[in-house]
């Protein structure tokens, strides 16, 4: 009997060892909402919006977690594409979804090249892909500022004076989607409890998900689950690493920009020059926070995380501004917490993969101690 | 056939399927802003006058109401056009609906319809025009900002 209840204590602590995260994210969010004061219907309703918006950004990620390269913080490549298409789609008058339809379109081949960039580089840079593919978006980031800023307008055509700057060349600090604003998501109108359901959002949310389960299931997810798990025993049994894990990246890529393109129409307008800089963080950290890791990622995580990544995000500042009287205390408090959240997620990684490896150790030790010992 | 042949086939029937479905968003997604005038119009001589009151009507919502020399606007999508339009002459007289469709411009963003002409069976060149934005103010030099960035020299 002691020895279950031991079991049980033992098996409790693991549990919550391995979603320290999420337990913790789950008390914050307990504390806050109350001293928040916001409404169930308004919760709920932010809470969807936010699930639309996020899902299929942060949904791109699983896949180079899959293919052990860790978590792409150079989604933001992809969202640049997205972002590109956009623009364009903009000054050509496109409006509605086939303005999203054609964005994805024109993006398409500008991720497919990025994707491919990013995975030749981060096979070159293995074992320090998240590092590098983080200084990449930055790289890539001062690619896409000479593209918009200064080739829009001169070399690239861009006929509307409202898209252009006043000088004549470059995009403006903000560009309207308001022709674009939440077409998708209210293509099939559905009110629940007071709160407007994005549902045709949700149904593709829903197809990538079933895709992202049916995909692990082929050869090439099992391939990328070997590579994933562990590089030579994967090129011993004869599978293209490399090839391999280019795909995963020129995937996540595409998805990304697909998800920048549906989180734009949400939104409504983009920020030309700081949409996607933030956008890889803060889908990393809401996968975190869902109580996935560096090698570990599922559906699951995706939105347990954003739910409660997002609730934070709204309670917040609210419960910041209830305690301190100063709401900027709040919105200090969630971006610090979600930068704290990806560095304790990768000092946990890194802690656990320490102790496994010296578990190992001792395991071998004892084994050829006892091997001697026989001897 | 060969794998790599028929790979290479099935590639590019997906890029071309993309293709078509970007030239038909293309054609299809043209957003149009659409001005309707109550105003008098001179074609061929003769005055055709503004009426007391217009109602317009797209896709079933109420999209302006104009009375004499007013102007109202509608967003559109695709080429072809469709509204109906209630024209009151007079004050006190019974207003008369029509249907009305036409095709619009692809080249022009905005579109001046001057309803009066249009009611009057005038031709299009009588009453369709271009809507142009009047120019912006050139834009007042910024001030230059000046940070220490990059700044080796203070090193």
């Amino acid at each position: 009997m002691s020895v279950n209840k031991q079991k049980t204590a033992v098996n409790a602590a693991e549990l919550i060892r391995n979603n320290s995260v999420p337990i913790m994210f789950i008390i914050i969010c307990a504390v806050c909402i109350p001293l928040a004061g916001f409404s169930p219907s308004y919760l709920f309703n932010e809470i969807i919006t936010r699930i639309g918006r996020n899902t299929f950004l942060i949904l791109s990620l699983l896949i180079p977690v899959m293919a052990g390269m860790g978590l792409n913080f150079g989604m933001t490549l992809g969202a640049m594409a997205g972002e590109i298409g956009l623009i364009l789609v903009c000054d050509w008058q496109i409006v509605g979804i086939p303005a999203m339809i054609l964005a994805v379109i024109i993006s398409l081949p500008i991720a497919v090249g990025l994707g491919l960039f990013c995975g030749r580089i981060l096979n070159m840079a293995r074992g320090r892909e998240m590092i590098t593919s983080y200084i990449m978006s930055f790289f890539i980031n001062g690619i896409y500022q000479l593209v918009v800023l200064y080739m829009m307008g001169s070399i690239i055509p861009i006929k509307h004076s409202n898209i252009k700057l006043p000088r004549g060349y470059g995009i403006r600090n903000t560009v309207s989607l308001l022709r674009m604003r939440q077409k998708l998501d209210k293509l099939i109108p559905l009110k629940l409890f007071g709160a407007d359901i994005p549902v045709m959002t949700f149904i593709i949310i829903a197809i990538l998900c079933f895709f992202i389960i049916w995909f692990r299931k082929t050869k090439l997810g099992q391939d990328m689950r070997a590579v994933g798990q562990d590089m030579e025993v994967a090129k011993d049994s004869g599978i293209n690493v490399e090839r391999t894990r280019i795909i995963s990246i020129v995937i996540s890529t595409i998805l990304a920009d697909i998800g920048m393109v549906i989180y734009l129409q949400n939104m409504g307008n983009i920020a030309t020059y700081s949409s996607h800089s933030q956008i890889g963080m803060f889908c990393i950290a809401a996968l975190l926070v869902g109580g996935a890791s560096v090698d570990r990622a599922s559906i699951g995580n995706v939105f347990l995380g954003v739910t409660l990544f997002h609730m934070m995000f709204i309670v917040a500042p609210a419960a910041g501004a209830r305690i301190t009287g100063d709401s900027m205390i709040g919105e200090y408090f969630r971006v610090f917490v979600s930068y704290a959240v990806i560095t304790i997620a990768l000092v946990m990684y890194e802690t656990k993969k320490r102790r496994a490896r010296s578990r190992v150790g001792e395991q071998l030790k004892l084994e050829q101690g006892t091997g001697e010992e026989a001897a | 056939m060969s794998s790599g042949k028929k790979t290479i086939i099935i590639r590019m029937c997906l890029v071309l399927l993309l293709l078509v479905i970007a030239v038909i968003c293309f054609i299809t997604g043209r957003g149009h802003t659409v001005y309707f005038d109550n105003k008098a119009v001179d074609f061929s001589g003769e005055t055709y006058p503004a009426v007391y009151k217009i109602e317009v009507k797209v896709n079933g919502e109420k999209a302006a109401k104009l009375y004499e020399d007013e102007r109202g606007m509608a967003d559109t999508m695709g080429q072809s056009f469709s509204m109906v339009v209630e024209m009151t002459k007079e004050k006190g007289d019974e207003p008369t609906a029509h249907a009305v469709s036409l095709s619009l411009p692809y080249s022009m963003d905005g579109i001046i319809l001057n309803i009066p002409a249009m009611m009057a069976g005038l031709p299009p060149e009588a009453y369709l025009s271009e809507f142009v934005q009047a120019p912006e103010p050139e834009a007042e030099e910024s001030e230059e900002v000046v940070t220490d960035e990059f700044v080796m020299e203070d090193l």
